[in-house]
C-alpha cells in the first residue's frame, strides 16, 4: 500500500499529471487574460514528449556529471517534499515532528540545482542566470520562511500534520495568518521564478538563464521539476494558510484540495499578467524592505495572540 | 528678405570667396561648393554661429577624378544647406568631424568603408557596414566597382545543406 | 567582481533583427558597449544606381518592413521635386493618411516590443491585437500588409472609397479609446514605471550633439519634427502638436510615442474631413532632368533623409539614404553606460531600432560556390526551383490568360 501511495497516488504519477495539468491551467488563464486563445489541454504533455525525443546536447566545457544530475536532483527534491504535506485530510503520507522545516529545505534544493546547473554549464548567460537565482534566493527565502512558520507558531507544532489538525480544530485562527499568506504568495512567485520575479531567466537579457544550455531529456526533466514544484509549493501554501475542508470525506476532500490549488495557480497567473519584470536590485529591495517587515509583524502578532490564549 | 536670403547674405559677408557659389533651390534648401581649405572654417561658422546644429548626414559621391563629400547641415527651423567639398581620388583623405559633432561617427565610417576615404582623427573601432573579412581595396560605391566573382569567393561560405 | 564581456547578438531573443552588441559588465552594471552593425547590408544604394528611377522605388520600399511608406515617400518626393511634378491635392492627402496609419502601427508595435523587453507580455498582446486594425486598413487600401506600394511618380496608385473612409474613421475612434487605456497602464502600473523611469538617460545637449532624431530626441526636450519644421505632403494643411517631453529616459520616450499616437488620430480625422476631390496622380516622365535634391520625412522612428542626384538619364546617379536609426546609434552608446544589464534590451529598444533600415546598401552571394548570380539567372533559378516542387507557373499563366480572354 505504501509503495502504491508513493508511486501512483498521491505520489509520483499523480504529481506528474497534476504538474502538467496545472501548467496548462496557468498557461490557459494567462492566455485568456491576454486575449489569446491559449494552448489545448494536452500541450504541456506534448511539449514534454517532444523534448524527450529531441537531441540532448551537453556543452564540451560543462561538468558532465553535475550537468546531467541536476535535473534529477531537482525532480527528486520536489517529489520528496510532497509526501510530508497533508493534502485533503489532516494526515500526511509520512510525518514526524519538525517536518515543516524539512519541507522548506527540500523546496530550496531546486533553486540550488538551478544555480549549480547554470554555473557548471559554463556559458555566460547561464552563469549570470545562476548568480541571479542565488541572489534572488537570499532575498525571498527569509520572508518566505517567516511567513510559513507563522501559522506553525500559532499551532505550537513544527509538524505539518499537526498544523493541519490544529486549524481543523480552530478554523477561525487561520484568518489571523492572512498577511503571512500574502507574503507567501508573493515570495512564491520568486521561488517559482515567475513574472515579476523571473529575473534569473529573463528571456530578453540572458536568453533562458541557467537553462540556456539545456536541451532534450534534461530540459524536459527540469521543466517537469518546475511544474511539480508549482503543485508542491502550492500544496504547502494551501496546507499552511487554507486548512479548510480537511474533515470532509476523502472524495469531497480531493475536490476541495484541487480547487484550492487551482486558486493558488490562478493567483500566480493573475499576478504575472498584470506585472512587468523587476530588476534584481528592485526585487531584493522589495523583499527586504516590505515583505520581511510584514512577515516579522505577523510573527509578533502570532506570539501576542498565543500569549493571550495560554495564560 | 526671406530667411534663405538672410542666410546667404550672412555667409557671403563672412566668406566672400563663394559669393556666386551658393544656390537657393527652393524654400529651405541651399547648396554650396566649398574649397577644401575653407571647409573647416565654414562648417564651424555654420555650426557655431548660424544655428546649423544638425548634421543630418554625409553623402559620398563618386565624381570621376574626385570624390565629393556632401555635408547636410540643418537648422532646427528646417533650413538645410548642403556643403560639398571635393577631394582627389588618388589621395582620398579627409578630416573627421566628430570633434564638433560626435554623431557623425557612423556616417564617416560608412563612407570610409564604401568609398575608401580615410578620415584623419577618426578613432579605431569596429567597421561599418561591410563584413570584417571584406577584402581590402574593394569599395562598392565607387562607380568603377562591379560585383566580381572574386569578391563572392572571399565572402564566408556558410554551411548550407543542399 | 571582475569585468566580463557579454555578447548580445547577432542572434539573441531581445533582438528582432541581427546586430551585435558587446557589453562589458562590472557585476550587473554596464561599463561600456561596442556594437557591430551591418548584418543586413543589402547594397540597395548601389542597386538603385543600376536601375531606373521607378524600379528603384520598389527596392526602396523594401528597405524596411515597418516604415516602407516612409522610405518610398522620401524617395518619391525627391524624384517629384527633380522632375518638377505637381502632385494633386488628393494624392498628397492619401499619402499623408498612409503615413499616419503607418506611424500608428509602428508606435503600437513599439509599445508592445518595449513591454516585452521588460517582461510585461500582456501589454504586448494587447497592443499587437489592436495594431491589426490598422494593418487591415493598410491591406485594404494598398492590397498588402507590409509593402503597400501606394506611392508612384506624381501621386499615389490607390484611391479611397467613401466606405473605406467611414471604416477608417470608425476604427480610429476605437484605437483612440484603447490608446488612452494604454497610456494609463504605461503611466500607472507600478512595476512598469519602475522599470522604465530613470534608465537610459540622455541629456538635451547630448541628444543634440550625438545627432539623435525622432521620439528619442523629443523625449530629451529637443523640439524638432520635420512635419512641422519642413512641411511636406499635406502636413501644411493640418493642425497638430509636436510631442516633447523632458524626462530624457525611456519613460519619456513612452510618453512621447503615446502622445504622437493621439496626434496621429487627430491628423487622420482632419485629413478625412478635408479630403479634396480630384485626380490622385499626374503623368510622369521616364527621364528626369539633371539635378540634386535632399528630401526629408518624419518617419515613426525619426527623420528619414534621402538624397537623390540625377544625371538626366532614366537612372539615378546617386541615391543616399539616411535612416533614422543610423542617427540614433551613437546616442544609444551614451545612454546605456552605467545602467544595469537588465536594462540593456529596453534601452536599445527605446530608440525603436530598425537594423534593416540602418543597413542598406552588396550583391547576392551563393554560399557554397564562388558564383555570382545575375538577375536573369536568379529569376530562372526561381522558376526551376518551383518547377521541381511541382509548381509550373507557365501552365498557370496560360490558364489565366485563357480565362481572361487574352490568348497569345
Amino acid at each position: 500500500m505504501a509503495l502504491f501511495n508513493i508511486i501512483v497516488f498521491p505520489g509520483i504519477l499523480f504529481l506528474v499529471i497534476a504538474g502538467l495539468w496545472f501548467e496548462f491551467v496557468d498557461r490557459r488563464m494567462y492566455a485568456r487574460m491576454q486575449h489569446r486563445q491559449g494552448p489545448p489541454w494536452f500541450q504541456p504533455l506534448a511539449d514534454f514528449i517532444k523534448l524527450l525525443a529531441k537531441e540532448t546536447i551537453i556543452p564540451e566545457d560543462a561538468n558532465r556529471f553535475l550537468f546531467t544530475a541536476m535535473p534529477v536532483m531537482a525532480l527528486t527534491a520536489t517529489i520528496s517534499a510532497f509526501f510530508y504535506i497533508p493534502l485533503w485530510s489532516p494526515r500526511a503520507l509520512f510525518s514526524f515532528p519538525g517536518d515543516a522545516v524539512v519541507v522548506m529545505y527540500l523546496l530550496t534544493i531546486p533553486t540550488l540545482t538551478f544555480f549549480l546547473a547554470g554555473w557548471y554549464s559554463t556559458s555566460l548567460y547561464s552563469m549570470i542566470g545562476a548568480v541571479r537565482s542565488l541572489t534572488q534566493l537570499f532575498a525571498y527565502e527569509i520572508p518566505l520562511f517567516m511567513a510559513v512558520l507563522a501559522p506553525a507558531m500559532l499551532a505550537n507544532t513544527w509538524s505539518l500534520a499537526g498544523i493541519a489538525a490544529y486549524y481543523t480544530a480552530h478554523p477561525l485562527m487561520a484568518l489571523l495568518n492572512v498577511p503571512a499568506f500574502c507574503v507567501a504568495m508573493v515570495t512564491l512567485l520568486g521561488k517559482l521564478e515567475k513574472v515579476p520575479f523571473d529575473i534569473p531567466e529573463a528571456e530578453t537579457e540572458i536568453v533562458a538563464g541557467a537553462f540556456t544550455e539545456y536541451s532534450g531529456r534534461h530540459l524536459a526533466l527540469f521543466r517537469l521539476a518546475v511544474d511539480i514544484e508549482v503543485v508542491v509549493a502550492g500544496s504547502l501554501i494551501v496546507a499552511m494558510f487554507l486548512p479548510f475542508g480537511l474533515a470532509l470525506p476523502w472524495y469531497l476532500g480531493i475536490i476541495v484540495y484541487l480547487l484550492k490549488i487551482t486558486l493558488v495557480v490562478a493567483l500566480i497567473a493573475i499576478l504575472r499578467t498584470i506585472m512587468a519584470r523587476l530588476r534584481i536590485e528592485q526585487m531584493v529591495n522589495f523583499c527586504w524592505k516590505i515583505l520581511a517587515p510584514v512577515a516579522l509583524a505577523q510573527l509578533l502578532l502570532n506570539l501576542v495572540v498565543k500569549g493571550f490564549l495560554k495564560p | 528678405m526671406t530667411a534663405e536670403e538672410t542666410v546667404v547674405k550672412a555667409l557671403v559677408e563672412k566668406f566672400p570667396c563663394f559669393a556666386e557659389k551658393i544656390r537657393t533651390q527652393r524654400e529651405r534648401r541651399l547648396w554650396a561648393d566649398v574649397p577644401a581649405d575653407q571647409f573647416e572654417a565654414v562648417a564651424h561658422h555654420l555650426f557655431e554661429q548660424m544655428g546649423f546644429t544638425m548634421l543630418c548626414s554625409i553623402t559620398g559621391l563618386d565624381e570621376g577624378a574626385t570624390f565629393g563629400l556632401l555635408y547636410h547641415f540643418g537648422q532646427p527651423s528646417g533650413m538645410m544647406i548642403g556643403l560639398k567639398v571635393s577631394i582627389p581620388r588618388e589621395k582620398p583623405e579627409w578630416k573627421t568631424f566628430i570633434g564638433l559633432f560626435p554623431g557623425s561617427e557612423l556616417y564617416e565610417r560608412e563612407i570610409a568603408d564604401l568609398y575608401g576615404v580615410r578620415f584623419e582623427g577618426l578613432p579605431a573601432g569596429l567597421r561599418y557596414p561591410l563584413p570584417d573579412d571584406w577584402p581590402d581595396n574593394e569599395f562598392p560605391l565607387r562607380k568603377d566597382w562591379k560585383a566580381k566573382p572574386a569578391v563572392a569567393a572571399a565572402a564566408p561560405a556558410a554551411e548550407v545543406k543542399s | 567582481m571582475s569585468k566580463i564581456t557579454i555578447p548580445i547578438g547577432p542572434q539573441h531573443p531581445a533582438l528582432k533583427e541581427p546586430a551585435s552588441f558587446k557589453i562589458t559588465l562590472n557585476g550587473e552594471e554596464i561599463y561600456s558597449m561596442d556594437m557591430r552593425l551591418g548584418y543586413n547590408h543589402r547594397g540597395i544604394e548601389k542597386a538603385c544606381e543600376e536601375r531606373s528611377f521607378i524600379q528603384g522605388l520598389y527596392l526602396i520600399e523594401r528597405i524596411c518592413g515597418i516604415c516602407s511608406h516612409s522610405h518610398s515617400t522620401a524617395y518619391i518626393q525627391a524624384l517629384e521635386e527633380l522632375a518638377g511634378l505637381q502632385v494633386p491635392k488628393r494624392g498628397l492627402y492619401i499619402r499623408t493618411l498612409i503615413a499616419e496609419l503607418e506611424r500608428i502601427h509602428s508606435h503600437l508595435l513599439w509599445l508592445g516590443v518595449a513591454a516585452h523587453e521588460v517582461g510585461f507580455d500582456t501589454l504586448l498582446m494587447y497592443t499587437w491585437r489592436d495594431r491589426e486594425l490598422v494593418m487591415d486598413h493598410l491591406a485594404e487600401i494598398g492590397g498588402n500588409r507590409v509593402n503597400y506600394a501606394v506611392n508612384t511618380m506624381g501621386g499615389v496608385r490607390r484611391d479611397l472609397t467613401p466606405d473605406e473612409i467611414a471604416h477608417i474613421l470608425k476604427d480610429v475612434d476605437t484605437l483612440e479609446e484603447r490608446t488612452k487605456y494604454y497610456a494609463q497602464v504605461a503611466t500607472e502600473e507600478t512595476t512598469l514605471v519602475a522599470r522604465l523611469s530613470k534608465i537610459g538617460y540622455l541629456s538635451q545637449t547630448d541628444a543634440e550633439f550625438l545627432g539623435a532624431v525622432g521620439p528619442t530626441a523629443r523625449a530629451c526636450g529637443v523640439d524638432r519634427d520635420v512635419r512641422r519644421d519642413d512641411p511636406y505632403a499635406a502636413y501644411g494643411d493640418v493642425q497638430f502638436k509636436v510631442c516633447v517631453d523632458h524626462h530624457g529616459d525611456v519613460y519619456g520616450r513612452v510618453l512621447v510615442r503615446v502622445g504622437e499616437l493621439m496626434e496621429s488620430y487627430s491628423i487622420i480625422r482632419q485629413l478625412m474631413k478635408n479630403m479634396p476631390d480630384g485626380p490622385i496622380a499626374v503623368k510622369s516622365p521616364r527621364r528626369i532632368a539633371a539635378g540634386e535634391v535632399y528630401s526629408r520625412y518624419e518617419a515613426p522612428r525619426g527623420e528619414d533623409c534621402h538624397y537623390v542626384k540625377s544625371n538626366g538619364t532614366d537612372k539615378p546617379e546617386r541615391v543616399k539614404i539616411r535612416a533614422p536609426t543610423l542617427a540614433n546609434w551613437r546616442a544609444v552608446r551614451k545612454m546605456i553606460e552605467g545602467n544595469y544589464l537588465a536594462d540593456a534590451p529596453i534601452i536599445i529598444a527605446a530608440i525603436d531600432p530598425c537594423f534593416s533600415c540602418t543597413d542598406r546598401a552588396i550583391e547576392l552571394v551563393r554560399p557554397a560556390g564562388a558564383e555570382t548570380l545575375t538577375w536573369g539567372a536568379l529569376r530562372q533559378h526561381g522558376i526551376d526551383w518551383h518547377r521541381k516542387q511541382g509548381l509550373d507557373f507557365a501552365e498557370l499563366n496560360k490558364k489565366l490568360n485563357t480565362q481572361l480572354g487574352r490568348v497569345k
